[in-house]
């Protein structure tokens, strides 16, 4: 018996798909959790760093994200024929991140319970389009935004987040948030017609 | 995905030498891109001391369940820790003590004068298990233990608590199962004998192994058992009178009292 769960543990070996590491972790394996932190921790660092500026506030946000995927390996379900974690790692990691500034920004109000994390699913036609910036027209037109629109955008379409949670980021109200996507959509609409 | 990052644009990406939109098209290819990934530098000393803190949380080993009971008892963590670290030392001997209740209830129910077997293997059960919870032979582990500055008569005293409190527990609802009529008389006469014994086999482990002791003091009782039986004139259960417990309560006392002024000093 135990030979048999110590020879599926080792099965996992460093150039595994995040799928099979995933599963390994979810069956308890660090070996598998040290090789999906040695893959990812650094893009979703250099990510994150872009959303903000403190590298203690940074540390401890990575450092929940990979705990959340110690606890709730389990609950990842690749798309079929898409082995990879990058896109559910990130929706963790920047919810972490988002965590992590409320945490600071009121330390009296208790943390409510994080909502399951999901893959991103099914994006509509215009985030399809924006998912795929290339050095086309879409750059063009990004680059005509003002800053204010260009980081809801990001925060909404490129980050994933719900309104509210891109209004804690961007630390804005959010109704603002709502309304300069709407400009932003529309810019771009105009620009790439 | 039709087309890749080159390194100089990652390593700009990193370096937050890009403009916005750049940056926001590298992380849009990221996120879909494991090759792309991982041309994102990784800083050894902070991936390794990224991972040993984390490494950290996750290696701490579940508590059991009956750790957080005993813990939730209000024991000291790591008491709860040592005493629930070395199952194997109880568990053996829990099969046992049950086995030999369950025959001891049995023959009560069935043979006629069979609780007063009972009366007999009652006492000596908890002296047992105590006899096999420490010392060189019984305990896989005791050289290793016996250098720690643990070993000795605390460790000693743990592990007969934690082999006591079970016993008397299982001795208790095995009384309550006596074909007799339930009362408090009937459930703990024979605790007083039975601690007793305990204390003597703890006292006499000074001079000798806690086992032998432990032998020792069982052995007296039952060749006091035997001759009880063959002369026929007292009853064995005289033995568990009212009497007879004052004396067995003045030796509990003066025994206890032996085993503080022996731990006092130490």
């Amino acid at each position: 018996m135990k030979l048999l769960r110590r020879a599926r543990r080792r099965a996992p070996s460093p150039d595994s798909t995040d799928a099979v590491l995933l599963a390994a972790v979810a069956d308890g394996s660090t070996e598998a959790l040290e090789t999906l932190h040695r893959r990812h921790a650094p893009w979703l660092r250099a990510r994150l760093r872009y959303r903000c500026s403190d590298p203690d506030q940074l540390d401890a946000a990575l450092q929940e994200t990979f705990l959340a995927v110690w606890k709730n390996a389990g609950s990842f379900t690749p798309r079929p024929g898409d082995p990879d974690a990058g896109a559910w790692l990130w929706t963790i990691a920047i919810r972490q991140l988002i965590s992590q500034l409320r945490k600071r920004a009121n330390r009296w109000i208790a943390d409510s319970d994080s909502e399951p994390y999901e893959t991103i699913g099914d994006a509509s036609a215009e985030d399809t389009v924006l998912l795929n910036i290339e050095h086309g027209p879409l750059g063009a037109a990004l680059h005509t935004l003002s800053p204010e629109l260009r980081s809801a955008i990001q925060a909404t379409v490129l980050d994933g987040l719900t309104v509210r949670e891109a209004a804690e980021i961007l630390q804005i109200p959010e109704g603002t948030v709502k309304t300069r996507v709407m400009r932003a959509k529309a810019r771009l609409r105009e620009a790439l017609t | 995905m039709s087309w890749h990052l080159t390194p100089a644009q990652v390593d700009e990406y990193v370096s937050s030498t890009v403009d916005d939109v750049t940056a926001m098209s590298v992380e849009a290819h990221l996120m879909h891109c494991p090759p792309c990934r991982s041309l994102v530098p990784a800083d050894e000393a902070w991936l390794a001391d990224s991972w040993a803190d984390l490494r950290d949380i996750v290696d701490r080993p579940r508590v059991g369940l009956l750790e957080r009971a005993l813990t939730a008892l209000g024991l000291r963590q790591t008491t709860a820790r040592l005493l629930t670290a070395t199952p194997q030392l109880y568990r053996a001997w829990l099969v046992a003590t049950v086995v030999v209740l369950a025959a001891a209830l049995l023959s009560a129910h069935h043979l006629p004068r069979g609780s007063l077997l009972f009366a007999f293997t009652a006492p000596v059960v908890p002296l047992v298990g105590v006899a096999v919870a420490y010392g060189r032979g019984v305990d896989p582990a005791h050289t290793l233990t016996s250098v720690t500055p643990l070993a000795g008569q605390r460790l000693l005293f743990l592990r007969s608590c934690a082999v006591l409190v079970p016993a008397l527990v299982m001795c208790t609802a095995a009384a309550l199962l006596m074909p007799s009529p339930t009362t408090l008389w009937n459930a703990g006469f024979w605790l007083l004998p039975s601690l007793t014994l305990v204390a003597g086999s703890l006292v006499l482990s000074r001079w000798m192994h806690l086992s032998a002791a432990g032998a020792a003091v069982g052995g007296l009782w039952v060749l006091a058992m035997v001759l009880f039986a063959a002369t026929d004139q007292i009853s064995v259960l005289e033995l568990f009178a009212p009497v007879s417990q004052l004396w067995w309560a003045a030796a509990l006392a003066a025994l206890v009292g032996a085993i503080v002024l022996r731990v006092r000093p130490a």
